[in-house]
């Protein structure tokens, strides 16, 4: 049994374009892997521009600055297509902030097998005109000069990312909880905050009722169209 | 050539003085002209002009592939006939994008994105939108205007999807002429069903502004032709039109000795093609902006040109008021208030520059006090055919825009020069005379209409 067949995204990740026989072909050229929070996605060898599927866990993208800052350019969630070129010769990595599985691919072999299966190649490109509008929202929420700005579209982000998402869900009806994947330091690294910018936010809109924090963890929506307001 | 059909449309006949137009000069998309460009400038000098960028600033992506090449074209193109040199040449873009992108303030504004050619579509979708994320992320890209060149014979459903998932609102199709005969004699052979095609793709997907680049003075054109584009362009509802005159310049351009030399239109019958040209776009309510380009009274660039906002860039009359300009990839021009800079034109010498972590200048040149306000005056010439012009450089220059006063073409009042309607396709010529440097070889340039 292929592990392609037992995997948790196989219907909603870009290969859900592909039928049984296909899925083999491409679980070929595929490697699994596992990642502690931390660790970040590398390849031996030459071919060392890749590109992967989400299975498991949240992982960020970064991109390293010139002077070797790292800025955090994006969060990827399971089924999450990461088409953005990472690797040893790239400016960007990829690294886990939970434990994390994902299945990764030389950029030029998979471009290579979508480039023979239409239906593969037609999801590609949708799966990257996802992956650009994340990237534009992420400049949007970095552009905006205000921490309680960022924060708030921060909530909204992860709340969209992270619930189940219905036929035609109506988020402003529902109160939304979630378990935050992330550290206070790991949200201020993402959020480019200090650790204590992030704390004050986050009990400051506990403090206004628009948010409650159960635990360390747990978030819950109470009032989103506040936080929408706030998000600006 | 029926004298008649001349004189009822409206507005007064250009007259034709040979003599004034003989000389070939610059198109001026930028002064110092790419005439000037010499070695002396270095990354350092980039480096410099980017760190102190300031204002607004637009992008423009050059992209030297075609599906195929016209036999016409001067542009900086090859072929895009294998998929690993055109991924080459992306990744070696991302490394410059990358390096760019780190030496700019995070204060810089993006305002405009071009994306030019060759053909930007002889890419594949899926790599120009990856193409687009690294912009997106290395310039801090939030909301944009951003205007593509496409070649229509290459635009389908994917291409569709890509632009309005990446949310461009401009577009310039290649079109040149409709004349099947025509489009033999120049290598670009694009059925008039396939335009059409393009273009309402291209509505459906969300571009508001949409530019044809025509061409007079083809091979073996004739007035009717002509007449016959501008209806179908008109028909077709194109907002803007750039209308050219073909150069033929095969020693400059070597694919160009597949034309037929032996069939091209002599000087008087251009002349009075593009005087046509501009009648009939005025007739039919477009905007002029400069003598040999239109648009319609709603789209930004009739906009600009009404209010004096109108400027030129490389890419011709532009509503862009940005002052820095940044080129990216092969032969790109990046112009700052200071410097003028042009990249490697070679995509093999600029990918190995590039892959040893070196900016790929190649040539540029430093732009003077005296070249800023030299630049000025022919901008304001060329784009609102009118400029002030102080009394030290209108005694030195009198001389050589005195015959243009001569013949009416050109006035000079108080403090000012004006480009009457009758002198319109002598603005060129009549620039020239601001510009010190171009008493250089002649047939660098091309012909001023």
């Amino acid at each position: 049994m292929s592990f392609c067949d037992t995997c948790v995204v196989r219907n909603s990740a870009i290969c859900a374009a592909l039928d049984a026989s296909e899925i083999g072909a491409l679980s070929t050229i595929g490697r699994r892997r596992t990642l502690q929070p931390g660790q970040s996605l590398l390849w031996e060898g030459e071919d060392s521009i890749l590109v992967a599927n989400v299975i498991e866990g949240l992982l960020k993208l970064s991109t390293g600055t010139e002077d070797g800052r790292e800025q955090i350019v994006g969060v990827v969630y399971p089924s999450d297509f990461i088409g953005r070129p990472f690797g040893s010769t790239t400016a960007h990595s990829v690294t886990a902030l939970t434990e994390a599985k994902v299945c990764v691919f030389s950029r030029a072999d998979f471009d290579a097998f979508a480039h023979s299966h239409p239906k593969l190649e037609h999801k590609l490109l949708e799966r990257t005109l996802a992956e650009l509008d994340r990237t534009r929202r992420w400049m949007l929420l970095l552009g905006r000069k205000n921490a309680s700005e960022r924060i708030a579209s921060f909530l909204l982000e992860i709340a969209e990312r992270m619930m189940p998402q219905g036929c035609g869900h109506a988020p402003a009806m529902q109160q939304q909880q979630f378990e935050l994947p992330f550290s206070r330091q790991q949200i201020a690294d993402v959020l480019g905050l200090t650790i204590e910018t992030v704390s004050r936010q986050l009990t400051k809109l506990k403090a206004e009722g628009i948010i409650d924090l159960p635990s360390r963890r747990a978030v819950v929506i109470l009032d989103p169209e506040t936080l929408l307001e706030r998000a600006g | 050539m029926n004298a008649a059909d001349d004189c009822c449309l409206s507005g007064v006949m250009w007259p034709y003085f040979p003599e004034l137009l003989a000389k070939p000069v610059p198109r001026y998309t930028s002064f110092p002209t790419a005439a000037e460009f010499a070695d002396g400038v270095c990354p350092s000098d980039v480096f410099a002009a980017l760190e102190q960028a300031r204002g607004e600033i637009s992008l423009y992506v050059h992209i030297p592939f075609c599906e195929s090449i016209c036999w016409y074209c001067g542009c900086n193109t090859g072929a895009a006939n294998r998929r690993q040199r055109l991924a080459s040449y992306l990744d070696s873009l991302y490394h410059e994008i990358v390096m760019i992108g780190s030496r700019l303030p995070r204060s810089a504004s993006i305002r405009h994105v071009a994306f030019g050619g060759g053909s930007p579509n002889a890419i594949a979708p899926t790599d120009f939108v990856r193409l687009m994320d690294t912009l997106t992320l290395h310039f801090r890209l939030t909301d944009p205007v951003i205007s593509i060149e496409l070649d229509p014979r290459t635009l389908n459903e994917s291409w569709g999807a890509v632009m309005g998932g990446i949310g461009a609102t401009r577009a310039s199709l290649g079109v040149q002429t409709f004349a099947p005969h025509l489009q033999v004699a120049i290598g670009r052979e694009q059925p008039m069903k396939e335009i059409a095609r393009s273009v309402a793709l291209l509505r459906k997907v969300g571009i508001a502004s949409l530019n044809f680049d025509l061409m007079y003075g083809l091979p073996g054109q004739i007035m009717d032709d002509l007449v016959h584009t501008i209806e179908t362009t008109v028909a077709m509802g194109a907002d803007r039109v750039a209308l050219f005159g073909y150069a033929h310049v095969p020693h400059l351009i070597p694919r160009q000795r597949r034309i037929d030399a032996s069939a091209l239109p002599g000087q008087y019958e251009r002349f009075r093609m593009a005087e046509r040209g501009y009648r009939m776009f005025v007739d039919q309510g477009y905007q002029p902006v400069g003598f040999d380009h239109f648009a319609l009274p709603g789209d930004a660039l009739a906009q600009a040109s009404l209010s004096g906002r109108l400027h030129r860039n490389f890419q011709g009359f532009t509503d862009d008021d940005a002052p820095v300009t940044i080129g990216l990839g092969a032969s790109a021009i990046s112009s700052f208030p200071q410097l003028i800079v042009q990249n490697e034109k070679n995509s093999g010498r600029y990918r190995m520059m590039l892959s040893q972590d070196q900016l790929p200048v190649s040539k540029g040149v430093f732009r003077l006090a005296g070249d800023r306000l030299r630049g000025r005056i022919i901008e304001r010439l060329l784009c609102h055919g009118q400029a002030r012009v102080d009394r030290a450089i209108l005694t030195e220059v009198y001389p050589g825009i005195a015959p243009f006063i001569e013949k009416g073409l050109l006035v000079a009042e108080e403090g000012k020069l004006v480009i009457p309607p009758a002198g319109l396709a002598y603005a060129r010529a009549i620039a020239s005379q601001f510009d010190p440097y171009r008493a250089g070889s002649p047939s660098r340039f091309s012909s001023a209409v």
